[in-house]
């Protein structure tokens, strides 16, 4: 006979190893492409894993792609240029310093970039400001990144909140209405794209009828819609992104609420839409780049070259602020002939892009005083399909400049102390 | 407010009886063979997406029946390849080895479906509410809380009412005995861990419909599920269907107040269950 005892599993095992589960959710496998000691490295610490993997994906792939191209044309001061890709996870900021810290001290990178995250992008700036290094925060919104907690060495590719929020607020209380209720995640980017909304509202006497500030990852929004629809309002402010933003739309539609309310935000992606059912695909929002633009020079070369390396899917914003990031570090270094974090941070200064790497209208430049890059943003609505493409999901009614809705820089808090 | 807060107590009890579902499947393996299945997210998760691949040829109704029976098969699979040779030795071995299977399971369908959010549709006539007043009643929720009961009832008749179900119901009691008596406690084993992956496939499905399909669909929805085991009581099913009912109801009700405490609320609710009845609402005193 077999002996078949019943192992000793206790209520303390199951509490420990669900206790490891969510410990273990932060741990997550590192990404590093080949290395030579002679290269310029360009060290990316980005969501590879959890609710912005996608996110963070297409910037990596933006990234490669620019890379590709800086090597064809000669690469860094004349060396070949490698990206080295770290996965910071989507919520743990300990985990994205720790690959800041590795890619710095071990792998000795030259340039930083990301990150999606705006917690991490604001961490990881530290990082990199005491290693004086170039960083260009590829996707984390919140306004303190070119605010309050600016850096010299900092630069951002991605809009502020405030500028996001600025840039549609009007069309939302002209066209729906002004009695708002807010969906917020409750961390910084949340917090600072409420803000912006609520600004916007008291400036034209406007009414926050309410705000339910909702955890990063959470998957059942019903309780939140309850609450939302209780007030009646006139526009449902969802500003999830990511998952979060597939899972509260799709649940608000299923629910009808889209038929009773207005539904919009301010920050949409091409890649939420995608992953949404075509009829959740609703409401009024800001895309930060488009891949559709009429007479934009150098854009259906760069959509048709990303289309190769993206499984013939088209490039989102993600995919464009890699590619931007990565080039604004290959033009500081060869414009200035150094690799000096301060001498290109410099050199930045009001920079405008080239219409190569631009690819949108009115010339974005990276102002002086914050080092935020100052882009077109894009104000319009989703579609549940394309006319002429199945990933023309989004249609632009308006172009917005930047400059005209970012804070002036002496209102944005941010005080750099350049090196001596 | 008292409507609101009734409004928040239904919809609680809808998701609860989604969380029920997976906290059943889990409890069940749990109960008979004492390996926590951390894997139990990664099996929902290849439910939802075997369900998504198999749509388009067999439709939302088809892949609602294959789904689940597929990831069943291959969940007998894993039993009889991976699960079996840890039986009996220290539960460590059973949790990293489950834990490892999770992360494989959730790369590989990564892997083959790639990490953007797929878009997964219900039939329309379900993805509408079934009235203005009660709007989170749609069609597909009420559908869902339905298939739920009818699993809980066909998994109570199972195990109460046929003789593979009696022999889980005695395994759980003593394995050892139920060996003696000549039933053949390998394929026991192997038939109760597939009944439990079949409801991780199915709950799955459910979710694909209702949230966006991608491959960490699974482990955001495995605490819960632990968590309704816990507070229900170990080796205890209508204790894991209370649990999974008490967590939504919390999480609902905590929405009207405390809106960014949801989450935290279901596990302030076990720390004082385990404070006040360690072993759980109905779990047996001294059974684990």
């Amino acid at each position: 006979m077999q002996r078949f005892s019943m192992p000793a599993t206790s209520r303390r095992a199951i509490l420990k190893g669900a206790a490891a589960v969510g410990a273990l959710q932060l741990a997550s496998p590192f990404v590093v492409t080949a290395r030579a000691a002679d290269t310029v490295k360009i060290g990316l610490d980005d969501t590879f894993t959890g609710t912005y993997a996608e996110l963070g994906k297409n910037e990596q792939i933006g990234c490669e792609f620019a890379v590709d191209e800086i090597n064809a044309k000669g690469g860094i001061l004349g060396r070949k240029v490698e990206l080295l890709a770290e996965d910071s996870t989507s919520t743990d900021t300990g985990t994205a310093v720790q690959k800041a810290h590795k890619l710095i001290d071990r792998d000795k990178v030259n340039f930083m970039l990301g990150n999606v995250n705006s917690a991490m992008a604001l961490a990881i700036g530290e990082v990199t400001n005491q290693a004086g290094l170039l960083h260009i925060v590829t996707g984390g919104h919140t306004d303190a990144v070119t605010g309050k907690d600016c850096h010299w060495n900092v630069f951002r590719v991605c809009n502020t909140t405030h500028m996001e929020t600025h840039a549609v607020a009007k069309t939302l209380m002209t066209k729906f209405g002004k009695r708002w209720y807010f969906l917020t995640p409750d961390y910084a980017f949340g917090h600072t794209l409420q803000s912006g909304f609520e600004e916007s509202l008291k400036a034209n006497n406007g009414k926050e009828l309410g705000a339910s500030l909702i955890p990063l990852g959470t998957t059942d929004y019903s309780s939140y819609l309850i609450q939302a629809q209780a007030t009646n309002p006139d526009v449902i402010i969802v500003l999830q992104a990511g998952e979060d933003a597939v899972n509260c739309l799709k649940q608000a539609v299923q629910f009808g609420l889209d038929k009773r309310f207005h539904i919009a935000g301010a920050q949409q992606e091409l890649e939420v839409l995608e992953g949404l059912p075509p009829e959740a695909r609703i409401g009024t929002w800001v895309f930060e780049w488009y891949w559709k633009q009429p007479n934009v020079p150098h854009l259906t070369e760069f959509v048709a070259e990303m289309r190769k390396r993206n499984g013939g899917k088209v490039p989102t914003a993600r995919h464009w602020f890699g590619y931007v990031a990565t080039w604004t570090c290959a033009i500081a270094a060869n414009q200035t002939k150094s690799l000096d974090g301060t001498k290109m941070a410099q050199f930045l200064q009001d920079f405008k892009l080239p219409p190569e790497v631009a690819l949108m209208p009115n010339d974005p430049f990276y102002r002086k005083g914050n080092n935020q890059l100052m882009p077109t943003l894009y104000v319009g609505h989703a579609q549940a399909h394309g006319s002429d493409d199945p990933e023309d999901l989004f249609v632009i009614d308006e172009e917005v400049k930047g400059i005209d809705v970012a804070l002036p820089v002496d209102q944005t808090g941010c005080k750099m102390t350049w090196p001596t | 407010m008292t409507q609101l807060i009734l409004f928040n107590v239904f919809n609680g009890l809808i998701i609860g009886a989604f969380y029920a579902l997976m906290a059943l499947g889990l409890s069940l393996i749990l109960n008979l063979t004492g390996v926590i299945n951390f894997a139990h997210g990664g099996f929902l998760a290849l439910g939802a997406y075997l369900a998504f691949a198999l749509m388009p040829t067999i439709g939302f109704w088809g892949a609602l029946i294959v789904a689940p029976l597929l990831t069943a098969v291959i969940g007998i699979a894993v039993e009889r390849v991976l699960i079996r040779p840890v039986y009996g030795r220290d539960p460590l071995y059973s949790l990293l080895l489950t834990f490892g299977l999770a992360f494989i399971l959730e790369d590989g369908t990564r892997f083959i479906w790639g990490p953007a959010t797929l878009p997964f549709s219900v039939p329309s006539w379900m993805a509408a509410p079934l009235s203005n007043r009660f709007f989170f009643l749609t069609g597909y929720r009420v559908f869902m809380v339905l298939l739920v009961t009818v699993a809980v009832v066909v998994l109570f008749l199972i195990l109460t009412r046929t003789r593979l179900g009696m022999r889980i119901r005695a395994g759980t009691l003593d394995l050892e005995t139920v060996s003696v008596l000549g039933v053949n406690v390998r394929v026991l084993r192997n038939l109760n861990f597939g009944l439990g992956i079949y409801l991780a496939g199915l709950a799955g499905v459910l979710a694909a419909g209702m949230l966006g399909l991608q491959p960490t669909i699974g482990s955001e929805l495995i605490m819960p599920s632990f968590v309704a085991i816990i507070i229900g009581g170990l080796g205890s099913l209508p204790g894991t269907l209370l649990g999974g009912l008490l967590i939504g109801i919390a999480s609902g009700v905590t929405a009207v107040f405390f809106p960014s405490a949801t989450e935290a609320v279901i596990y302030v609710l076990m720390a004082l269950v385990l404070l006040v009845r360690p072993r759980g609402l109905l779990g047996e005193e001294g059974r684990f």
